[in-house]
């Protein structure tokens, strides 16, 4: 056991949002003690998490700025799009954005919360299409990890019985909402055309639970954060309920910089800055987990080289920083007559879509008769919001019929964003940048990313199809007529990036085994989204929170029986 | 010059897709324009050039990338003038007058919204300020060249005469009107959004949400879904079953 500031220690964890939180909580559980290291300062939802306030409260009511990229409110802590003093580059021609947050917890203060698992097709891609690669594990491998993950975060869903949509045991979610009045138009147009529309799947409480999470209450964006614990985040459940065994202990503003080898290349070490004073500390470290975001662990490896290890920590296969996937994305929207003026009634809900399109072509994917080989789905947004300092666009005029046309126009609205699946492409990756280094001294990424043909087509594909979906509710596009390659969006602007350490069952083209365990070095994991395979158009956390768990259960039995 | 018959969006105003709201041809109501029409149409070559002010953009530190979120607080200087302040109450109240369903702009305070608004020391903010701020000397301006007073003097169906030829997106604009319309066109977004999203606003568009619910959730009203059936009835998709009540 390693020590650190009179706390002794098996496992050194790095990061503590979805994979970290995970790990830290699985290794607790099964009786390790767990040295966390967060890059941000300490968060507490319970104090900090802006419950009921309202648009009118805040500075230029709530907008984005540049300061707080998604508006005023939402809980990401001196991040967004840009770090302060921690840039990032992009090669020339490259639009890639990243997201981050400084905060304990990271992203999954503010994420979404929506957790379609992968199915059976999603990881064994290379099997369906000859595209990309297979994961070195299954669905049947992973089908009770999903359950316990989901059982543990609290789902709300159910089971469509759908193509590549696997059913969940009686037990394990809780119900979903009702749809709301646009969602029940969406679901009769889609069906009409063939589509289905079906309960998306969320990490929101609908009953409470016996850890102290409250059941949702129906109100106030989940996007801010939740101080009763019912939209999940780590900083209301796996952190806290680790640090009440006693065997964690979190240091926070600690930015990791390097992990150390030592005899037989084992991790024996890693030094982070520490923020506040800016120094150097290095803690002893008997294994290693790294999950601070994908793009992070392939810096912190590729940071980590020395004479013994030239291209970086665990990158004898090169592959470290390559592979680098995010979500395809895509947005129409329409306006539909005949809801203008519509009566009002609560129409928050969970404060997300309660329903969703799910990917509808496996079948004809699979009998060709698609020219893009990877599926999407539409996230679809339309209800009765807060009014905002938007709120007022897109009409004209003036005086008491501008005024009433807002009012009319009110929850009139609809909109489909498009999340979907990327093969994996030589020119999207990560590497050092030679030049520029952040405000710790440390060597910053450079990104490379170009979209490739079938993504731009599936895009292409989504326009179509979202335009009719739109039509068929009676409504029309009000988007601008656009080509796939127009429509799409950054490479990581989605936020799922993915890949960049993918496991494998070959180490010389994989960075770590089935069990996120590195080839190179055998006490260094990777449990965060870096060991995707590939990048399912279904949205990555829980899966990133559920191979942690298997993963860090598979360690600590390593751990436990001495072999490790 | 004022586009009387069509008012068609432009590419300006289709890019408010964005904003998920209605981009939609506003049928808009006539009060205004039937005053303004007693008046003799202006000559074109009434029309002024857009001012050139050189304003400095506002820079120096926003609230930060980590901001109080439970006590929210607006951290830089408000900088409009009390001329300025006037002279946006007097267009907002032709904007956004009291009316049936709720007060006045002026009455829950849209003016120092906008005046935090363009004080703000963010590119997009900035961006406004140089539409908002010269936009109020060219209505001055313009209001001095055509009656010979300012803006705030003139009578209301003078007043209405110059908003006429700046309120639509007609076809075509002339060049001199394009700037003095991308004014107007952010001044009534400022105006209307700042209006709907105060708390007398919210009442009045009639969102009901940020109330706590205990239980599952409700769903849609028996009244929204006897709306929505019709709407299905017209498309011809089945009806949805009524909830109790």
């Amino acid at each position: 056991m390693a020590e650190f500031e009179g706390f002794a220690y098996d496992v050194v964890v790095v990061g503590s949002g979805a994979g970290g939180g995970m790990a830290a909580h699985t290794l607790v559980q099964e009786g390790l003690r767990v040295l966390m290291l967060e890059a941000g300062r300490d968060y507490d939802p319970l104090e900090e998490t802006p419950m009921f306030q309202t648009h009118a409260e805040a500075p230029l009511r709530g907008a984005s700025t540049p300061d707080k990229n998604f508006g005023y409110f939402d809980a990401t802590v001196d991040g967004g799009w840009q770090v302060p003093g921690e840039p990032y580059t992009t090669a020339d021609g490259t639009k890639f954005m990243l997201w981050r947050s400084r905060m304990l917890g990271g992203r999954t203060n503010h994420w979404g919360r929506y957790v379609p698992r992968f199915g059976p097709y999603d990881f064994k891609p290379k099997s369906r299409d000859g595209r990309g690669d297979d994961w070195p594990i299954d669905y049947d491998e992973m089908a009770p990890w999903y359950d316990r993950t989901d059982k543990l975060v609290g789902v709300c869903g159910d089971n469509p019985g759908l193509d590549n949509i696997p059913d969940i045991p009686e037990g394990v979610m809780q119900p979903p909402p009702k749809p709301r009045i646009q969602e029940i138009l969406l679901k009769k147009a889609c069906e009409s055309l063939g589509i289905p529309v079906i309960s998306m799947r969320r990490a929101v409480l609908t009953e409470a639970v016996e850890d102290g999470r409250s059941a949702c209450f129906w109100a106030t964006n989940c996007g801010r954060g939740c101080s009763i614990g019912a939209a999940f985040q780590t900083t209301t459940s796996l952190i806290p309920f680790a640090l009440k065994t006693g065997r964690l202990k979190v240091v926070t503003d600690a930015m990791v910089k390097w992990v150390h080898t030592g005899e037989g290349n084992k991790a024996n070490a890693v030094t982070f800055v520490d923020r506040k004073t800016m120094d150097d500390v290095r803690v002893d470290a008997p294994r290693v987990v790294l999950a601070p975001s994908a793009t992070e662990t392939a810096r912190i490896l590729l940071n980590s080289r020395t004479e013994q290890n030239p291209q970086g920590l665990a990158n004898s296969s090169g592959q470290v920083g390559r592979n680098l996937m995010d979500s395809t994305g895509a947005g129409i929207s329409g306006q539909i007559p005949a809801l203008r003026g519509r009566p009002r009634y609560n129409e928050d809900g969970h404060t997300a879509n309660h329903y969703y399109v799910p990917w509808w072509g496996y079948q004809d994917q699979a009998d060709g008769k698609l020219d893009f080989p990877r599926g999407y789905h539409f996230e679809f947004g339309g209800r009765f919001g807060e009014p905002n300092i938007y709120s007022g666009g897109g009409v004209q005029g003036y005086g008491k019929a501008a005024k009433q046309a807002v009012r009319d126009g009110y929850g009139s609205g609809v909109y489909l964003s498009l999340r979907g699946e990327m093969v994996p492409n030589e020119h999207c990756f990560c590497e050092i940048d030679p030049d520029v280094k952040d405000k710790f001294g440390i060597p910053v990424l450079k990104f490379h990313w170009k979209w490739g043909e079938s993504e731009i087509k599936q895009v292409e594909h989504g326009l179509e199809w979202g335009a009719k979906i739109i039509e068929a509710m009676g409504g029309t596009v009000t988007s601008p007529q656009r080509t796939g390659e127009e429509a799409i969006l950054a490479g990581g602007q989605i936020i799922h990036e993915v890949g960049t350490t993918r496991m494998g069952s070959d180490p010389e083209t994989s960075v770590t085994n089935k069990h996120g365990q590195t080839w190179d070095v055998d006490n260094l994991f990777v449990m965060d989204g870096g060991v995707f395979v590939s990048s399912p158009h279904q949205n990555c956390t829980i899966t990133i929170m559920t191979l942690a768990m298997k993963n860090a259960t598979w360690m600590a039995e390593q751990i436990k029986g001495g072999r490790l | 010059v004022s586009g009387l018959v069509r008012k068609e969006i432009d590419r300006r105003t289709a890019i408010k897709w964005m904003t998920g709201m209605a981009a939609t041809v506003v049928t808009v109501g006539i009060t205004g324009r039937e005053a303004g029409a007693e008046l003799a149409a202006p000559a074109a070559d009434a029309t002024g050039t857009w001012p050139n002010l050189d304003l400095t953009p506002i820079t120096g530190p926003g609230y930060g990338t980590d901001p109080d979120l439970v006590r929210p607080k607006t951290l830089w200087p408000l900088t409009l003038s009390e001329a300025e302040k006037r002279l946006i109450d007097q267009l907002a109240d032709i904007i956004c007058p009291a009316d049936e369903g709720g007060p006045s702009a002026v009455a829950v305070g849209v003016t120092a919204v906008i005046d935090e608004w363009v004080s703000a020391p963010y590119e997009s903010q900035q961006a406004d300020r140089l539409l908002i701020v010269p936009g109020l000397v060219w209505i001055n301006e313009e209001a001095q060249r055509r009656f010979g007073k300012d803006f705030g003097q003139a009578s209301d169906a003078q007043r209405l005469n110059l908003i006429d030829d700046i309120a639509w997106w007609g076809d075509p604009t002339p060049d001199e009107l394009h700037m003095p319309k991308r004014f107007f066109d952010k001044l009534r977004q400022l105006v209307l959004g700042a209006y709907f999203s105060s708390p007398e606003g919210v009442k009045d568009i009639g969102y009901l949400g940020n109330m706590p619910i205990s239980g599952p959730w409700p769903g849609p009203s028996r009244e929204a879904v006897l709306h929505l059936n019709g709407v299905l009835e017209s498309l011809g998709f089945e009806p949805e079953p009524l909830p109790a009540g």
